[in-house]
C-alpha cells in the first residue's frame, strides 16, 4: 500500500487500518479504526470528511472523537470532573494542576451537531428551550448538559463573563437557569494602558493595565479556591507552576508542529488535522499527558515528511491564513480541495498557543495568559497579530469563517479584512460556515475558488 | 462640550460635575440617524452608535463594554478615526473585583473628560450635582406609577437629555390590561408602540427597559454631611445595575419581580434589538420567573411600529383580556 502522504475517506482507512494493524500498529488505550465512532457515537459526519494517512493522525482523531468515554471513565475512576467555559485555555491549566481533576471545555459540543450530522437533534431541543437558530451552534450545549448523552455532568461549573461571546453568555446564563450553578467570574475587556498607567506585558506582544491584570487575578484566585475546594487540596503556587510548566509543554509542541507544517514549502500535515491538533492547547483534550504524545507523533510525521519533500497537497497550493474555528469540520478539506492550503491560524484561541510566562507569580502569569485572549481586547490588536502571523507564513490569501449567528462575527471581519488591507494588502474573504455546510459547498466553493484564483493572479513568477 | 452615553449605567452626574455636558444618546436629537442597510448579525442599535459616532465628529461618546456589539462599535468607530471616544468597561459580575474595575473605569473616565477640557470636581461640587439628579431621579421614580406611559417615557428622555425632572400628567386608573415593557433600549421614535397597546385596551404600567424607569439607578441621596461622595456614587451606581448582561442576572430579576407585582402587571413585552442576544435569550427565563405570558417584539429598522407588531400587540391583549 502506497504510504505517501494523501488524505483517505473513511472507507480507505478502512483498509489502511488494517494494514497498520498488520504491520504492528502499537496503540493506546483509546485506539481503535476510526469506522467505530460512526457505528458506536454516529458521527456520521467522518464519511463526509477525508483524513491524514498517518498512524499520528489516527491517534489525534482517535484522541478527538473518544473524549466523553474518556471522561466518564475518569469520573468512574474518582478523578473530578470540571466544566470550564468561554476562557478557552486558562482555568483547565489551573484544574490540571491539581491531583485527579480534568477539566474539559461543554463549549467543545458546538461540533457535535457537525460530527453527527444533526442525527442528535441538539439544536432543535436548544430551540424548544428557548435558544433558537439567532445564536451560535454553541446552543447544542444547553441540551447536552440536560439529556446527559455526550459528556457527564461536572462537579463544577466555571464561566468566565464580561468581554465575552454574547451568544455564549446568555447560553451559560440560560443553563444555570436550568439547575446548572456556575462560578463566573469577571474578564474585563482589555484595553491599552493609558499614559501615567502602569503596563504589564502580556503574552502575543500585547500589554495591559496592572489594574487589569490585578482584578483577573484576583478573579482567578477565587476560581483557584474554588478548584482547591472540590480536589480537596490547596492549589498552591508550588502546584500551579508545575501545571504552568505542564501546560507550557503542550504549547512548545504545539508552536513546533504549527511551525513545521505552516512554513514547509509543501504542507505535511492537511488543515483538518491542524485544526483539531491546535484544539488540545485549551483542555489538552481531557488527558493532558496524552495530549503530548498524541502531538509528538504528529510532529515527529510531520518532520519526517518534511525531510522527505513530502506533503499532502502540493508545493503550489495557495497559502491561506484562517480566522475562527468553522462549524463544519468539512469546509478545511475543501480549501484543499480547492488549490489552497493553511498557513497559519487564529481559531479564537492564540492567547492558548503562547507561553504562560513562568518567572512571574503564577497567578498572576494565568491572568495575564488569560488576558491576552483575542476575542477580549479590540479587534485591531488581534489583526495586528493575524498580519504579523501572515506574514511570517508568507499568506497569500486570508479567509475569515463566520459563525452562523456568534454575535462577535457581525463585526470584526469587517476590521480585520480592513486592518489587513492597511498593513498587508492581501486579498480577504468572510464565508459563514454553518454546521452542516452542504447545501452551501456550492456557493463556499465558489467563494473560497474566486480568492484563491485571485491570489494565484497576483503571484509574480 | 456634549457627552453622549450610550448607557444609563454610567451616572451622568459624575460627567456634569466635571462641568461637561452629558447626554444619553439615544436621547439625542439626531439620534438615531437615517436607516441604512444592516449587515447579518448586527444589532441595529449599536449600528445606529456607530453611525451617529460617525455623523457627530466633535461630540465625546463614552461606549459601554456591556455587549459585544457595543464592544466591537466601538473597535468600528475608532478604526474610521473616530477621536473622543471612550469604552467604559461596565463589568458584568457583582464580585468585589468588578466592584473595583467599575470604580477605576469611573476614575479613568474623570481623567478623560479633564482631557476633554473638563475640570476635575472638588467633593462639594459633585456633591451638589449628585444631590440635584438624586432629586430628580426620586421625582420621576415616585411619578412612574401614576404617568401614562408616553408621557413617563418623555419624562425619562427629559431627565436623560437634561438632567432635570418634568412632571408627566398623572392619568386615571382605568381598565385597561397592566403591561410592563422589559428589555434594551426604547427610543423615541418607537414610542408609537405605547399608542399602538393603549389603543388594543392595555397600559404600559412599568417602563423597565433599559432606558425607562429601570434606569432610574438607587435614589438614596448622597450624605450632605460628610462622607467621600466619590465613593458613594461609585457605590450606589455600581450596585444598582440590573440589567440582561449581568451575570448572573439575578439583579435584573430582584429589580422586576416586586414592581411587576406591586402594579399588577398581567403581561409583558419583551422589547429588543434585531440581533440583540442577551435580551432574546431572556424570553424563557421571564417566563418561567414572572409566570407572566411574554410577547417578543422586535424593533424594526425604521421609526414607528409595523403592522406586524401591531397585530401581535393586539393578538397578545386579547388573550389577556
Amino acid at each position: 500500500m502506497n504510504n505517501r502522504p494523501r488524505k483517505l475517506t473513511l472507507s480507505e482507512w478502512d483498509s489502511r487500518y488494517s494494514q497498520l494493524q498488520r504491520e504492528g500498529l502499537s496503540e493506546p488505550s483509546y485506539g481503535g479504526p476510526l469506522r467505530r465512532h460512526l457505528i458506536e457515537q454516529k458521527d456520521f459526519r467522518l464519511e463526509q470528511l477525508r483524513f491524514d494517512n498517518s498512524p499520528a493522525a489516527l491517534r489525534l482523531w482517535n484522541f478527538l472523537l473518544t473524549e466523553n468515554d474518556r471522561l466518564r471513565q475518569a469520573r468512574a475512576n474518582g478523578d473530578k470532573i470540571v466544566g470550564t467555559m468561554k476562557d478557552l485555555g486558562t482555568v483547565p491549566v489551573m484544574a490540571y494542576s491539581l491531583p485527579r481533576v480534568r477539566a474539559f471545555y461543554p463549549d467543545g459540543a458546538w461540533w457535535t451537531p457537525c460530527l453527527m450530522e444533526c442525527s442528535d437533534k441538539l439544536l432543535q431541543q436548544a430551540e424548544a428551550m428557548g435558544i433558537d437558530a439567532s445564536f451560535c451552534p454553541v446552543r447544542a450545549m444547553l441540551p447536552a448538559f440536560q439529556n446527559g448523552e455526550h459528556f457527564p455532568r461536572p462537579d463544577l461549573l466555571v464561566c468566565s463573563a464580561g468581554a465575552v461571546c454574547d451568544d455564549f453568555s446568555a447560553i451559560a446564563q440560560r443553563l444555570e437557569r436550568l439547575g446548572h450553578s456556575i462560578l463566573w467570574w469577571e474578564m474585563p475587556r482589555r484595553r491599552p494602558p493609558a499614559a501615567g498607567e502602569i503596563s504589564c506585558p502580556l503574552p502575543g506582544h500585547l500589554a495591559a493595565p496592572r489594574i487589569q491584570v490585578d482584578a483577573v487575578q484576583a478573579e482567578l484566585r477565587r476560581v483557584s479556591r474554588a478548584l482547591g475546594e472540590l480536589a480537596g487540596k490547596s492549589l498552591d503556587d508550588a502546584r500551579l507552576s508545575e501545571g504552568i510548566r505542564a501546560a507550557n509543554q503542550v504549547r512548545r509542541l504545539l508552536d513546533a508542529l504549527r511551525k513545521t507544517v505552516y512554513c514547509a514549502r509543501a504542507a505535511p500535515l492537511p488543515a483538518l488535522e491542524m485544526l483539531v491538533a491546535e484544539m488540545l492547547a485549551i483542555h489538552f483534550c481531557s488527558d493532558r499527558q496524552e495530549s503530548l504524545a498524541v502531538l509528538d507523533g504528529l510532529l515527529a510525521e510531520a518532520q519526517a515528511r518534511v525531510r522527505r519533500d513530502e506533503g499532502v497537497v502540493g508545493p503550489e497550493a495557495v497559502r491561506v491564513f484562517w480566522v475562527n474555528p468553522v462549524a463544519d469540520l468539512r469546509a478545511m478539506n475543501l480549501l484543499e480541495d480547492l488549490g489552497g492550503r493553511l498557513c497559519g491560524s487564529d481559531f479564537m484561541i492564540t492567547h492558548a498557543l503562547d507561553l504562560i510566562p513562568e518567572e512571574t507569580p503564577p497567578l498572576q502569569a494565568l491572568a495575564c495568559a488569560a488576558l491576552s485572549d483575542p476575542m477580549v481586547g479590540p479587534t485591531i490588536e488581534r489583526a495586528a497579530r493575524i498580519a504579523r502571523e501572515c506574514q511570517a507564513g508568507r499568506a497569500e490569501a486570508v479567509v475569515i469563517s463566520r459563525i452562523p449567528g456568534a454575535s462577535h462575527c457581525a463585526r470584526e471581519g469587517e476590521i480585520i479584512r480592513s486592518c489587513l488591507r492597511q498593513q498587508i494588502g492581501l486579498p480577504a474573504i468572510e464565508l459563514e460556515i454553518p454546521p452542516l455546510s452542504d447545501a452551501m459547498l456550492p456557493a463556499i466553493g465558489s467563494r473560497l475558488q474566486a480568492l484563491i484564483e485571485t491570489a494565484k493572479s497576483r503571484r509574480t513568477t | 462640550m456634549r457627552v453622549f452615553l450610550t448607557t444609563p449605567w454610567i451616572p451622568a452626574e459624575w460627567i456634569r460635575a466635571h462641568q461637561l455636558d452629558p447626554c444619553a444618546l439615544w436621547c439625542a436629537e439626531t439620534f438615531p440617524c437615517h436607516p441604512s442597510p444592516l449587515g447579518a448579525g448586527v444589532c441595529l442599535f449599536a449600528e445606529w452608535v456607530v453611525r451617529f459616532a460617525e455623523a457627530q465628529p466633535d461630540a465625546a461618546l463614552i461606549f459601554a463594554s456591556a455587549c459585544d456589539q457595543l464592544r466591537r462599535g466601538f473597535d468600528t468607530a475608532t478604526l474610521h478615526g473616530r477621536h473622543r471616544a471612550f469604552l467604559f468597561n461596565l463589568p458584568a459580575t457583582q464580585t468585589p473585583a468588578a466592584k473595583q474595575i467599575y470604580r477605576s473605569e469611573l476614575e479613568r473616565l474623570g481623567r478623560c473628560l479633564c482631557e476633554l477640557g473638563g475640570r476635575a470636581p472638588t467633593p462639594e461640587s459633585l456633591r451638589c450635582e449628585m444631590l440635584k439628579a438624586a432629586k430628580a431621579r426620586r421625582r420621576l421614580l415616585d411619578a412612574a406609577p401614576s404617568s401614562p406611559a408616553r408621557a413617563y417615557a418623555g419624562a425619562l428622555a427629559q431627565f436623560h437629555r437634561d438632567g432635570v425632572f418634568s412632571a408627566p400628567p398623572a392619568v386615571a386608573p382605568g381598565n385597561q390590561v397592566p403591561l410592563a415593557i422589559v428589555g434594551g433600549p426604547f427610543c423615541a421614535p418607537h414610542w408609537p408602540l405605547l399608542d399602538v397597546i393603549e389603543n388594543a385596551g392595555g397600559r404600559v404600567v412599568l417602563n423597565a427597559t433599559e432606558t425607562g424607569e429601570r434606569s432610574l439607578f438607587s435614589a438614596n441621596e448622597p450624605d450632605s454631611a460628610g462622607g467621600n461622595p466619590f465613593d458613594a456614587l461609585a457605590d450606589a451606581s455600581f450596585n444598582a445595575i440590573a440589567d440582561a448582561f449581568q451575570r448572573p442576572n439575578t439583579p435584573l430579576y430582584s429589580w422586576l419581580k416586586p414592581r411587576l407585582l406591586a402594579r399588577n402587571v398581567r403581561g409583558l413585552v419583551l422589547w429588543h434589538f434585531t440581533g440583540c442576544d442577551l435580551w432574546r435569550a431572556e424570553a424563557p427565563t421571564l417566563r418561567e420567573l414572572t409566570g407572566l405570558p411574554v410577547l417578543l417584539l422586535e424593533a424594526g429598522e425604521g421609526p414607528g411600529v409595523s403592522q406586524r407588531q401591531v397585530n401581535r400587540v393586539e393578538a397578545f391583549l386579547e388573550t389577556l383580556k
